[in-house]
């Protein structure tokens, strides 16, 4: 039982929902070791903060189940799949930090491709 | 005159199909005897004549070169400065269509009519400039088709299949996968999911760095300080790509424009595999997306077919293989096969079913009668993967007493949050004064064949609708105005 109640909301939807990137990505190495290590945590070890950035953006926690990781990953993947096409390049700019992410947690709980 | 012509507009590489006399689809060559015509145009400074395809490509000025056109169709204020006048895309993409018509009529005869193919995510503008881009090239579009759509009925119909098939078409500039069933020679299109900037020009730029850092670590410069270097480097480095396809290692000089000296690259497979495999793992990403829109499981596809230049590269193949547990096919040549099936699909169009790209619908409070819980959302009337054409209703309230005009916004995407589906439009309708909050309006969206969506608001009480198609203002949106005048100057423009 549902009731809907048409809003219209334009002009305060122009912001979206800013990512809280703060992992330094200016990591050094070639192009192929940050390409391949985005977030550097192999080099770093377990505690590295550039892959807690990658689960931070993402909402992922080490303890979580699988399966709520994986639902996570789609739901994100969605979003910012669209959002990488999107008109404005802070959005795009945006989107594409947080598909770097998305790639390092799907990589990192689920095996390279 | 050839009656079914198909087109593939591409981001890199654009192609012209017309069905024979036995019905089988053939491409024709341009003017130039290329199969397919890069899609690039010369706008040249000393004689009034605009170079398509190879000639573009390979020779002139960067700042009068526009390449990948395409990516800029659905940008509302994209516009090109040439010698003061400014070309909409739409225009860019008619001079392409134009030598298309122009080369191949002379082998096939006049050509009227035309399927043109897009890709399965471009939006109402992208589609709408393709539309005037044809028309300013003198040819009229039967309709638009999705690229993987187009793609899967040239291969159902020449490979014979039945069953559910994926295609995943990775080309110059975008990726499409989409997911359809075969059942006799009807085709049903299940889902279609896209990623816009997504292709093998971002393998390109990739080792274009590459070469940058390899040619800095031994002379200490930039490879490059201009533009049309950067695309001569760029070309080299799309040249040493499609050779990491067929060998394991690949070597090649460069210098920069500045004689800084000469440099040795090395490339080897494993480093370009490993150099792009987060956009491959992006890939896969929008493969297991396009599944769940689908409710389908990966051992549920029975065929996986490859299409676009970029299912060249061995790892592509590699890495469905594994996650498929088969063998994917090859449709083809991949770099025709999306022209030929639309040709096919000119003929063929009543046995195809299309389904809505995207959802559409509007912004709405939605209170649950039974929690009393109450959230701001986007308000689907036209879920994605709808059979297309389709017509949806569904009944709002309005919000506020005494409303004198309704607004309702029109969305685009299927995110139950409205901070992640785009507004496309807003739709306005007056209504009396003196009414309370609560009154019922429906609101119908219809999506046509042509994947273009209209919205409608109907207001009970009064009687009183509006309706809308979704339309565009910006520097690069022609007028209909536009559109004529632009045409008749067009037709009279010299285009090799």
């Amino acid at each position: 039982m549902f009731r809907k109640v048409l809003q219209s909301l334009s002009r305060s939807l122009s912001s979206r929902p800013k990512a809280e990137f703060t992992a330094n990505r200016a990591a050094p190495g070639s192009l192929l070791e940050r390409l391949a290590d985005p977030f550097g945590h192999r080099a770093g070890g377990p505690s590295n903060p550039g892959r807690e950035a990658a689960e931070l953006l993402c909402g992922i926690s080490p303890n979580m189940p699988r399966d709520q990781v994986a639902a996570q990953i789609k739901l994100l993947y969605r979003r910012y799949n669209r959002a990488a096409s999107s008109l404005d390049a802070n959005v795009r700019a945006e989107a594409e930090r947080m598909l770097d992410a998305i790639v390092e947690i799907r990589e990192q709980w689920f095996g390279p491709i | 005159m050839a009656k079914y012509v198909g087109i593939d507009l591409g981001t890199t590489l654009s192609g012209l199909a017309y069905l024979k006399s036995d019905g089988s689809p053939e491409i024709v060559p341009n003017g130039d005897g290329e199969r397919l015509t890069p899609s690039v145009v010369y706008f040249d400074a000393h004689e009034d004549v605009k170079l398509v395809g190879s000639a573009a490509r390979d020779g002139g000025d960067p700042a009068r070169t526009i390449f990948q056109i395409k990516r800029h169709m659905d940008d509302p204020d994209y516009v090109i400065d040439i010698d003061g006048k400014k070309w909409a895309p739409s225009e860019i993409s008619a001079l392409i269509l134009a030598k298309l018509k122009r080369d191949c009529e002379r082998i096939i005869g006049e050509i009227e009519e035309v399927v043109i193919t897009v890709p399965a995510n471009f939006n109402e503008l992208a589609r709408k400039s393709t539309i005037a881009a044809a028309e300013m090239a003198g040819m009229k579009v039967l309709r638009l088709v999705n690229e993987p759509t187009a793609a899967a009925v040239y291969y159902a119909q020449t490979q014979d299949v039945q069953g559910r098939v994926l295609v995943f078409d990775l080309g110059g500039g975008t990726l499409d996968v989409t997911i359809l069933q075969v059942t006799g020679d009807t085709i049903r299109i299940l889902t279609s999911e896209g990623a816009r900037h997504l292709g093998g020009s971002n393998f390109d730029d990739l080792l274009l760095m590459l070469f940058d850092e390899q040619y800095r670590s031994q002379t200490g410069q930039d490879l490059f300080s201009d533009e049309r270097h950067r695309r001569r480097i760029l070309q080299l480095a799309e040249d040493a790509k499609k050779m990491l396809s067929k060998l394991q290692r690949v070597n090649d000089t460069v210098a920069n424009d500045l004689n800084s000296g000469i440099a040795r690259i090395d490339l080897s497979r494993d480093g370009f595999e490993d150099l792009i495999r987060g956009m491959l793992t992006r890939t896969l990403l929008l493969v297991e997306q396009a599944l769940d829109s689908a409710g389908l499981t990966a051992n549920e596809v029975d065929h996986v077919v490859l299409v676009g230049g970029s299912t060249r590269i061995p790892k592509v193949k590699k890495v469905l293989e594994k996650f498929f547990a088969k063998t994917p096919k090859s449709c083809g040549n991949v770099d025709e096969c999306v022209a030929l099936g639309a040709a096919l699909f000119a003929r063929s169009s009543a046995r195809i079913q299309e389904v809505c790209n995207a959802s559409y619908g509007t912004l709405a409070m939605v209170y649950n009668a039974t929690t009393g819980a109450e959230k701001l959302a986007n308000s689907v009337v036209i879920p994605k993967n709808s059979l297309i054409p389709c017509s949806q209703t569904q009944i709002y309230q309005t919000s506020e007493d005494n409303e004198q005009v309704i607004e309702m916004d029109i969305t685009q995407g299927e995110d139950e949050d409205p901070r992640f589906v785009d507004v496309i439009g807003r739709l306005t309708l007056e209504v009396p004064p003196g009414r309370p909050k609560g009154c019922e309006v429906e609101v119908t969206f219809s999506y046509d064949a042509n994947q273009r969506v209209q919205a409608r608001v109907f207001d009970r009480q009064s009687g009183r609708s509006k309706e809308v198609a979704v339309s565009y203002r910006g520097a690069g949106v022609l007028s209909e105005e536009d559109l004529s005048r632009r045409s008749m100057h067009l037709r009279a423009m010299r285009i090799e």
